[in-house]
């Protein structure tokens, strides 16, 4: 208390809600004092008025502003978002190449199917060439013998890759049918490139 | 403006407002922009001042309305975002220290002619800064010492200091005093 009153301290105490037990005697003093009322009453009114001053209005429509920053925020967040996907994407790929050894896309039996059908069309053609009847050279003879041994190996490590568990057979029977091919392939070569040399 | 706070509080407005609509978003601003202005204005020194208040704080909302769930009114939301944006503004500004200018304000401000409203305007615009933001977060828009100490990271004793100043002074500068 500031000498026989209440100080503006106690006043604004005694208008909190729930005042401790300790204030009963501030509040028995503002019961019997007229002036701490009347301060009490004026420390009020003068909340209220406060409360009562008019709203001021900003000057200017500041939501163009606001709403630019906003669409500025989307479109940065829409691209960190872009960029990100582009990323994990990236790595996505990086990873199938990297394991694409271990996982083969399509399925080995698919592979070795194609690969037996194209050495049979070169077979084919091969036999209707027929090649023994044909003047042929020494270069080209020497090549084409040295396919056909290669080829014959290959036969023989195809038939030996029967004999694998499946897991690792399709794989391997995948891999000897293209050297297959592609020595095939390399006959023909040879053969058609003789033709040529020779006016055929 | 309590019409315009009930429509914007519609759950249909907040529901595509959360959704990132940007018609709703203008009504929440269309609803709030009034009351946001007037804390930042009460707060803040200078018109700029509110107006870079009231923008950070709508930028907020735009942002953040998704985390708003209902737990309070929305009214109650947007004020802490707009009272925190002003202090900060305050602080950034370094506000007026309180003591210095004790002896600036000594003297009572003489009615104007403009009657007592104007006066109380006056005698409120020259508390200093932290005195002015109490008295107002405390007074006119009900937040208690705990929540005020805890938006300026003071203590509740500082904000208790401070309206006791604030009323201090104001009734001085109002030839209130008790002779």
């Amino acid at each position: 208390m500031m000498g026989d009153h209440l100080s503006i301290d106690q006043l604004l105490d005694l208008q909190e809600s729930g005042v401790e037990p300790g204030m009963a005697r501030t509040r028995a003093h503002l019961d019997s004092c007229k002036a701490c009322r009347l301060e009490a009453d004026r420390l009020a009114q003068r909340s209220a008025r406060l409360r009562a001053l008019p709203s001021l209005r900003p000057p200017r429509d500041n939501w163009g502003g606001i709403r630019t920053r906003v669409e500025a925020e989307r479109r940065r967040s829409f691209l960190r978002r872009a960029a990100l996907v582009g990323l994990a994407a990236a790595a996505t790929l990086l990873l199938a190449v990297w394991l694409r050894p271990l996982a083969p896309v399509a399925p080995a039996s698919t592979g070795v199917a194609e690969a037996r059908s194209r050495s049979n069309q070169l077979e084919q053609f091969l036999q209707a060439y027929d090649a023994d009847s044909r003047v042929t050279n020494g270069r080209t003879a020497h090549l084409a013998v040295d396919l056909e041994d290669r080829i014959a190996l290959v036969d023989r490590q195809l038939e030996a890759a029967q004999l694998l568990e499946a897991r690792q057979r399709d794989p391997a029977m995948l891999q000897l049918w293209r050297q297959r091919v592609g020595l095939l392939d390399a006959l023909v070569d040879v053969h058609l490139t003789q033709a040529s040399a020779v006016g055929f | 403006m309590v019409a315009a706070l009930v429509l914007s509080e519609s759950e249909q407005v907040l529901t595509r407002a959360r959704a990132g609509d940007i018609a709703a978003l203008e009504q929440l601003y269309r609803a709030y922009e009034v009351p946001v202005y007037n804390l930042a204005r009460r707060i803040c020194r200078s018109v700029e001042d509110a107006e870079d208040v009231l923008q950070e704080t709508f930028f907020e909302v735009c942002r953040s309305i998704r985390q708003y769930r209902g737990d309070g009114t929305l009214w109650g939301w947007i004020r802490s975002i707009a009272s925190s944006k002003a202090l900060m503004r305050l602080r950034r500004n370094r506000y007026r220290d309180t003591d210095e200018l004790d002896e600036e304000f000594h003297q009572p401000v003489t009615r104007g002619e403009s009657g007592l409203r104007m006066d109380l305007e006056a005698a409120l615009e020259r508390l200093p800064d932290l005195t002015r933001a109490v008295v107002w977060l405390h007074d006119v828009e009900g937040y208690t010492h705990e929540e005020i100490a805890g938006l300026m990271g003071k203590t509740p004793s500082f904000s208790k200091s401070q309206l006791a100043r604030a009323h201090t002074r104001l009734r001085r500068w109002l030839g209130e005093e008790v002779a």
